[in-house]
């Protein structure tokens, strides 16, 4: 059994991403379409935190009836989005895929029912009963991850380059890569976001796609749409 | 074979495994002290929650309503036990409402009149006698809390503090008809624990009210 194992690794590697996306820059978009109140206190937490002398880091609360829309013209690659609501959380699914396509660093926070595996770049989950929304269960969750993104920070390690964009060969080596569709032209021609920026992508293969469908993209082209999650 | 345990980790240097291991065993060792206060905190204040629940239930019968307040962290922790109330997981829903949940109510009152008074000004506002006001902390000692508390005082309105440490002013004021306290100096904790306070409260409140019901039907 691993030391990361569990609630506690799960927790340790997410605080490590963490502190490399601040690190690098990166801000926290908190979004709870259900439970605002929890992204609230996320934000709260990081941009003023409790104990002196700990650094304020950018974290804002998204409240929106459509997070989606409102995260769009803000959120940038390497940002951060944590999500904080139960498996059931309406829209949640579709937000957290469309902000990995954007190419920020996902985190789900929650308890209950939990969510399918690779929902989020980091599920982090809590054992709990019906009232786990109130009794202190999620709060400790995100409090624990703040803590330990802190720890993180006084780590030399934290602070070498994060090569998540990587080399990537043109031709066949790059793997499906998910983009949004922006605007399309009438040749089949669109311009797509992914997490490295806009591209030019050439959809004629998927043919027709609108504006916010999400397409697998390999070597300049649009391989498939992406479904409803 | 640190690549095969955390294959996204190239590059970061040799001793990220074990910080990795350090960072898990810190948060178990948290939890397991949030876990330990919480369950200290609710054997401890059991009499005091059970008299709580007394009072708030005889005020829900007779019409009163729940204006919980805090600020920063405790300000979401007061919405979430308005929102438990107002939209329980189980059971009826009732009144109650948090007086840090509108901005500009919160922002016009502290620009204007000074932040001290930014739920007293909402009491006065909105609150009636037979009502209840519940302020949460971990200072025990938040100005704007203790001159909601004077405030409420003065209008028959049942007031009921959550605090920390060792209660701070909020326990010694005697504007304060009840306040439950969180033995610990982790801002973290404290909070932890007072939404455990809370849900015990609730419970016990909807025990009292389903009891009160089945004698009158």
């Amino acid at each position: 059994m691993s030391a990361t194992d569990g609630l506690g690794g799960d927790l340790a590697i997410a605080a490590f991403a963490l502190a490399r996306r601040f690190s690098a820059g990166a801000t926290m978009w908190c979004v709870g379409p259900v439970w605002t109140e929890h992204a609230r206190h996320v934000a709260v937490e990081f941009v003023h935190p409790v104990i002196m002398g700990k650094r304020a880091l950018p974290a804002l609360t998204v409240d929106s009836a459509d997070p989606v829309a409102a995260l769009r013209p803000m959120a940038a690659s390497g940002d951060v989005l944590v999500l904080v609501g139960d498996g059931a959380t309406p829209g949640a699914r579709d937000l957290l895929r469309r902000a990995a396509t954007w190419g920020l660093t996902t985190v789900w926070c929650g308890a209950g029912e939990r969510p399918p595996g690779g929902s989020a770049d980091h599920v982090l989950w809590a054992h709990g009963g019906t009232a786990a929304r109130h009794d202190g269960t999620v709060v400790r969750l995100y409090h624990l991850l703040w803590e330990l993104t802190h720890v993180c920070f006084e780590h030399a390690a934290v602070l070498t380059p994060d090569d998540r964009a990587g080399e990537v060969c043109v031709t066949c080596s790059d793997e499906g890569r998910p983009g949004e569709v922006l605007s399309v032209d009438d040749e089949g021609m669109a311009a797509v976001r992914t997490s490295s920026g806009v591209e030019r992508v050439d959809t004629t293969i998927v043919s027709p796609v609108g504006t916010g469908d999400l397409v697998l993209i390999h070597a300049g082209t649009a391989i498939a749409v992406l479904d409803e999650p | 074979m640190s690549d095969f345990l955390y294959p996204f980790l190239e590059g970061v240097g040799p001793d990220v495994p074990a910080l990795l291991a350090d960072l898990a065993t810190s948060a178990e060792h948290k939890a397991a002290v949030s876990n330990r206060l919480r369950s200290e905190t609710l054997e401890r204040e059991a009499e005091l929650l059970a008299t709580i629940a007394d009072a708030m239930a005889a005020r829900f019968r007779a019409g009163g309503r729940l204006f919980t307040f805090g600020n920063g962290g405790s300000s979401t922790d007061a919405a979430s036990v308005a929102v438990l109330f107002a939209s329980p997981p189980s059971g009826d829903a009732l009144p109650a409402r948090c007086l840090a949940d509108d901005t500009a109510v919160l922002s016009a009152l502290g620009n204007d009149v000074g932040f001290e008074l930014v739920f007293s000004r909402q009491l006065i506002a909105h609150a009636r006698a037979g009502d209840i006001a519940l302020g949460l902390s971990t200072s025990g000692g938040s100005r704007n809390l203790l001159t909601a508390f004077q405030e409420a005082r003065q209008r028959d309105i049942l007031t009921i503090g959550l605090a920390g440490y060792d209660g701070g002013e909020m326990a010694r004021s005697g504007d304060v008809d009840h306040c439950l306290v969180v033995r610990s100096d982790s801002v973290h904790r404290i909070q932890e624990t007072q939404g455990a306070l809370a849900v015990a409260l609730w419970s016990a409140v909807h025990e009292r009210l389903a009891a009160a019901e089945a004698t009158r039907a």
